[in-house]
């Protein structure tokens, strides 16, 4: 299922592009979220609950909750299912709770 | 609710608590606890977390060694089945002026003296502690090892169990109306639940404490300001100790959970019991931290809250009884450091009802001090 209305943002399918995710090279639309191109695409474990190590998948889907965070091209903690998708973005399953250093 | 008590204490904080665990633990047992809201909702809930040792004054450096070193032993002591999270990563204090500078080396000679292990370090020792550290503008520090962190919720948890345990009744959102007195001797209160009759009542409402001193007549000289904290979402540890400093008016720590804890005072604060957030807070506190802790601009704030400091004319506590009322205590006035004093305001506000020699001399901390005009004023408070 591609996502294509979203309560806050907008999605204006752009052209096709390639971005990596924990090494594996997957397709998405410019324009879109990471979130939704990852959970088109089959991806639905997006984090692990730190405690428990439990899987944690899509939930608020507006930047509020943290259950979708990851490592995009080095930084930790972004917010995927807000941040748009780019050509050629290296998106990593984030360990632990981050690094701000 | 019980008819009557040996003792009623006003404020289910952590001094209330405290107290109550030690009346019992010395064989005073009918003891009622009578907090407003739910324990630890005022300040003691909304304070930094944070335990030093190094302070200004001789007595504020006692009260905290004492209450560290309870602290150290609190979850055996108390039996706790949680966890205090009492975390030793220490206090970075760091100077910015040529006078606080000055004031740190008084600090640290006054603090060994005591038996507190500080010591003066140039900035580049500091950044060993705290590598990420931007020294501009900074001339030195002092780090003491020993003090840290504390989780409120679960110590205040803590000593409330084990008070219950021994027989005391702790009666949470009931609010007290009225002190009954007669020929100025304690008699008893009014809560909003029932009436209790006492001879004994102590005052450890926190930032309420001038409302619960006019209930009998007594206008402290003290006054509730608002402070504010904010804290980031959880990460991965970068930030050991404490980091504080009383020129640059800031504190800041990275609590167990992960989360970066961070507060400063503000003169302009309201007095009037409020404890709204404010904007101004936010823009000062992001701007200050993130100039001296650069990696911090990384970090995503989630919420921020705000609780009272109950500041007293020298910023030391007001420990004792009181001369014109027979039977009404104060344990009152922290300035910012309630939580931090906790156990060891237990122990000698107990100690002090039952006329036993107090494990520490609090006689200069009594509320006459003020008429007398013998204060010895706390120069580091943020």
């Amino acid at each position: 299922m591609r996502i294509d209305k979203h309560p806050i943002l907008e999605f204006k399918k752009g052209k096709k592009v390639k971005f990596t995710f924990d090494g594996k090279v997957y397709e998405g639309y410019e324009g879109e979220t990471i979130a939704a191109a990852l959970h088109a695409a089959g991806v639905k474990v997006l984090t692990h609950s730190h405690e428990k190590k439990r899987p944690r998948g899509f939930y608020c889907a507006i930047g509020n909750c943290g259950q979708c965070v990851m490592e995009v091209n080095g930084v930790s903690n972004v917010r995927t299912c807000i941040e748009r998708l780019k050509e050629g973005m290296v998106i990593k399953t984030q360990k632990g709770k981050g690094s701000i250093l | 609710m019980i008819k009557s008590a040996d003792v009623v204490i006003i404020g289910g904080g952590i001094s209330g608590v405290a107290i109550a665990y030690n009346l019992a633990k010395k064989g005073v047992r009918n003891v009622a606890v009578i907090e407003k809201g739910y324990l630890a909702s005022g300040s003691t809930g909304r304070c930094g977390a944070g335990i030093r040792q190094q302070w200004g004054t001789e007595m504020n450096c006692r009260i905290a060694k004492f209450a560290c070193e309870l602290f150290e032993n609190a979850n055996e002591e108390l039996e706790y089945e949680g966890d205090i999270e009492f975390k030793q990563g220490g206090y970075l204090m760091i100077s910015s002026t040529e006078k606080e500078h000055e004031q740190f080396k008084k600090n640290v000679e006054l603090q060994n003296s005591l038996g507190i292990p500080s010591r003066l370090l140039s900035l580049e020792e500091a950044k060993e502690i705290v590598p990420f550290l931007n020294t501009d503008g900074l001339v030195s520090a002092t780090f003491c090892q020993k003090d840290g962190h504390l989780n409120p919720f679960h110590t205040t948890d803590a000593f409330a169990r084990a008070a219950e345990r021994l027989g005391v009744k702790i009666y949470k959102f009931t609010e007290v109306t009225s002190i009954i007195t007669e020929n100025n001797r304690i008699k008893g209160v009014r809560t909003t639940k029932g009436d209790i009759s006492t001879n004994v009542i102590v005052n450890a409402a926190g930032g309420y404490s001038q409302q619960i001193g006019k209930m009998v007549g007594i206008d402290l000289p003290i006054y509730s300001e608002r402070h504010q904290i904010l804290v980031t979402e959880a990460i991965d540890q970068v930030l050991e100790p404490m980091v504080m400093s009383f020129s640059l008016n800031l504190y800041c720590q990275q609590v167990p959970h992960g989360g970066l804890l961070m507060g400063r005072g503000d003169e302009g604060e309201p007095r009037d019991l409020r404890i709204t957030s404010g904007w101004h807070f936010l823009e000062e506190m992001t701007k200050t931290i993130t100039n001296v802790l650069p990696p911090l601009k990384n970090a995503r704030m989630i919420r921020q809250w705000a609780g009272l400091y109950n500041i007293t004319p020298d910023r030391q506590p007001i420990l004792g009884p009181v001369d014109e009322v027979e039977g009404f205590y104060l344990a009152v006035g922290f300035s910012g450091h309630g939580f931090m004093f906790g156990p060891a305001t237990g122990v000698l506000i107990a100690e002090c009802i039952l006329g036993e020699d107090t494990t520490l001399p609090i006689d200069m901390l009594h509320l006459n001090r003020f008429k007398k005009g013998e204060l010895i004023f706390e120069p580091s408070v943020v």
